[in-house]
């Protein structure tokens, strides 16, 4: 099979509109982050002409934006320590054990995918008053742990399906627990299906909406889509450069972590749908 | 798995390893899926300062509601239409990026998938500024003469404006996904067909489609219940308006939990929700297990 000159011209055009309109609306970010309002408006599809750090000004002294960053990291950063330390021992058991209870197991953590958030919230509402746990981080965290955990055990368990069980075999014979295996063997082995969780993890935090929405009441509590959203729908005039700007810091930490972190992410993701 | 070892000596190995998992399960998914149900039972009474129990009264008051029917048609079409639109988009560009004729073809998926990691608010919000009276788009659109319409105010629009938001979000995941199924393909079974004489238009219909038709039905039956359940995207940029034209069950579900305080009124939503996407999550469960 060959390709004639012209229809290689078309493949590479084609390609490049698709690619345009994915990567469009990102470059209108980082340009209205650097733009003043009325140059925003008067030239809505310019490069910026005199890139200004106003908004960036304006964003970090007028706004909780700094406080509600932290809090995102916090955030973030103990859901993933939680979802990794649970769910690395589970995935193991699901790929090694046979125990009664295994498909039902399963087929309940898939299904999480399909429960709704509003009842959910709900739900969750009600344990985190229970504990004290509104409008305080470990409380969002708790509820961004178990939204994470269904889907991270089922990445792990297709990596630990992966690695041999004869290499563990051996090390029993020397005295191993199953526990020590786990730890000494399995786990280097499978560090990049923990960077696929931590991954899938931070990112789910990171940009998760609803949850904290409903538990986080008070704007120095906010998460920064908590801070955005009510940023844009606060009424009013939207300020569009400083929200720009705020909505391109926030971007900015998955977008970077995600360069890294998405072949490890994506190899866990493709390896359970192919085959 | 070693012979010889029986399920119920394995299961009490395994459970150490299954403890902290099931008790985080236990707490976080279960107990607030079958708590959240059963409010959809009971009505919060003022004069009480708590929730009554109600029968089915919430579900009943569902059936004389335009506003909930309204949100449920709505629903249905947003689904349907932005998935079928993510695929048809995502398939397009996953067959070109993978083409062995692409130059610069690393570099080119690398920029296709890497909107995956924008926040939704973030990607909510950008749209909505392309979407404005004054926006990116209807500038590009002055550019050529036309004058375009209020994307986001104009009732018969503003459903379909953040349609495009939501496929435009999933269009990543989706392409990685279905790329990674035709790259498996076998490059002996595509060339066998073009020698049999297929077509460019038969040999995707009869032979790609078909190997890859897992692949398919998992990442269609995930984004059908994610954009059902989606909630960021309408709530960003169009709260559900003008009026309720853009009004969707998630969204629904939320105001009369939290602003309308009827927590009952938003778990019946909640789970009408819920029983129209079980059968998409029982043929994702399907193929995943098996």
């Amino acid at each position: 099979m060959r390709m004639t000159g012209g229809k290689q011209v078309m493949l590479h055009l084609c390609v490049l509109v698709l690619i345009a309109i994915v990567l469009f609306p990102s470059v209108l970010l980082v340009f209205n982050a650097l733009k003043t309002e009325t140059e925003i408006f008067n030239h809505p599809l310019g490069v910026p002409r005199s890139p200004t750090l106003q908004n960036l000004r304006s964003v970090a002294l007028d706004t909780t934006f700094v406080v509600n960053l932290r809090n995102s990291a916090i955030v973030g950063l103990c859901t993933v320590l939680i979802v990794v330390i649970v769910t690395a021992p589970a995935g193991y058991a699901l790929s090694r054990f046979k125990f009664r209870g295994r498909t039902l197991f399963s087929t309940l953590l898939l299904a999480t995918q399909a429960f709704p958030g509003i009842i959910m919230a709900l739900g969750l509402l009600t344990v985190l008053i229970t504990y004290g746990l509104v409008n305080r981080l470990p409380g969002l965290i708790i509820m961004h742990a178990g939204f994470s955990m269904p889907f991270s055990i089922w990445l792990l368990k297709g990596y630990f399906d992966e690695i041999p069980v004869a290499l563990e075999e051996s090390s029993w014979i020397d005295g191993c627990t199953r526990l020590q295996s786990l730890t000494r063997i399995v786990l280097p082995l499978a560090v990049p299906g923990l960077l696929g969780v931590a991954t899938f993890t931070l990112l789910l935090s990171w940009g998760e909406f609803f949850f904290a929405l409903v538990v986080m009441r008070s704007p120095e509590m906010y998460t920064l889509p908590v801070f955005l959203a009510h940023f844009v729908g606060s009424g009013g005039i939207v300020e569009w450069g400083p929200l720009s700007t705020a909505g391109l810091l926030t971007a900015l930490p998955p977008v970077i972590l995600f360069v890294f972190g998405q072949r490890y992410l994506i190899s866990g993701l493709t390896r359970g749908a192919l085959k | 798995m070693r012979s010889g070892q029986r399920a119920s000596s394995q299961g009490l190995r395994a459970l150490p390893f299954l403890v902290p998992a099931l008790i985080v399960f236990s707490m976080m998914n279960l107990y607030p899926l079958i708590h959240g149900i059963s409010r959809s039972f009971y009505a919060y009474h003022a004069r009480a300062r708590a929730d009554v129990f109600v029968g089915w009264e919430n579900f009943t008051l569902l059936f004389d509601d335009p506003t909930f029917f309204r949100a449920l048609s709505n629903n249905i079409l947003w689904t349907v239409v932005s998935v079928a639109a993510m695929f048809i988009f995502s398939y397009a560009l996953a067959t070109l990026l993978n083409s062995k004729y692409l130059r610069f073809r690393r570099a080119f998926q690398a920029a296709a998938i890497i909107p995956w990691a924008l926040p939704r608010v973030v990607v909510s919000l950008i749209w909505r500024y392309i979407f404005l009276p004054d926006g990116a788009l209807n500038a590009m659109l002055a550019g050529v003469g036309i004058q375009g319409p209020g994307w986001l105010t104009d009732p018969s629009l503003a459903l379909w404006t953040c349609a495009v938001a939501n496929m435009w979000i999933g269009v990543p995941f989706v392409t990685v996904m279905l790329l990674a199924g035709l790259q498996s393909l076998d490059g002996e079974m595509l060339e066998a067909a073009v020698v049999d004489g297929a077509s460019y238009f038969q040999t995707q219909v009869r032979v790609i489609l078909p190997s890859i038709r897992r692949v398919i039905i998992i990442v269609l039956m995930l984004e059908a219940i994610w954009t059902f359940n989606g909630f960021e995207i309408v709530f960003v940029m169009t709260q559900g308006g003008p009026g309720n034209a853009s009004m969707l069950l998630p969204l629904y579900g939320y105001l009369n939990a939290f602003m309308y305080y009827q927590p009952g009124y938003g778990a019946a939503i909640g789970v009408v929700s819920l029983v129209l996407v079980l059968g998409a999550i029982a043929l994702y469960i399907r193929e995943v297990l098996k």
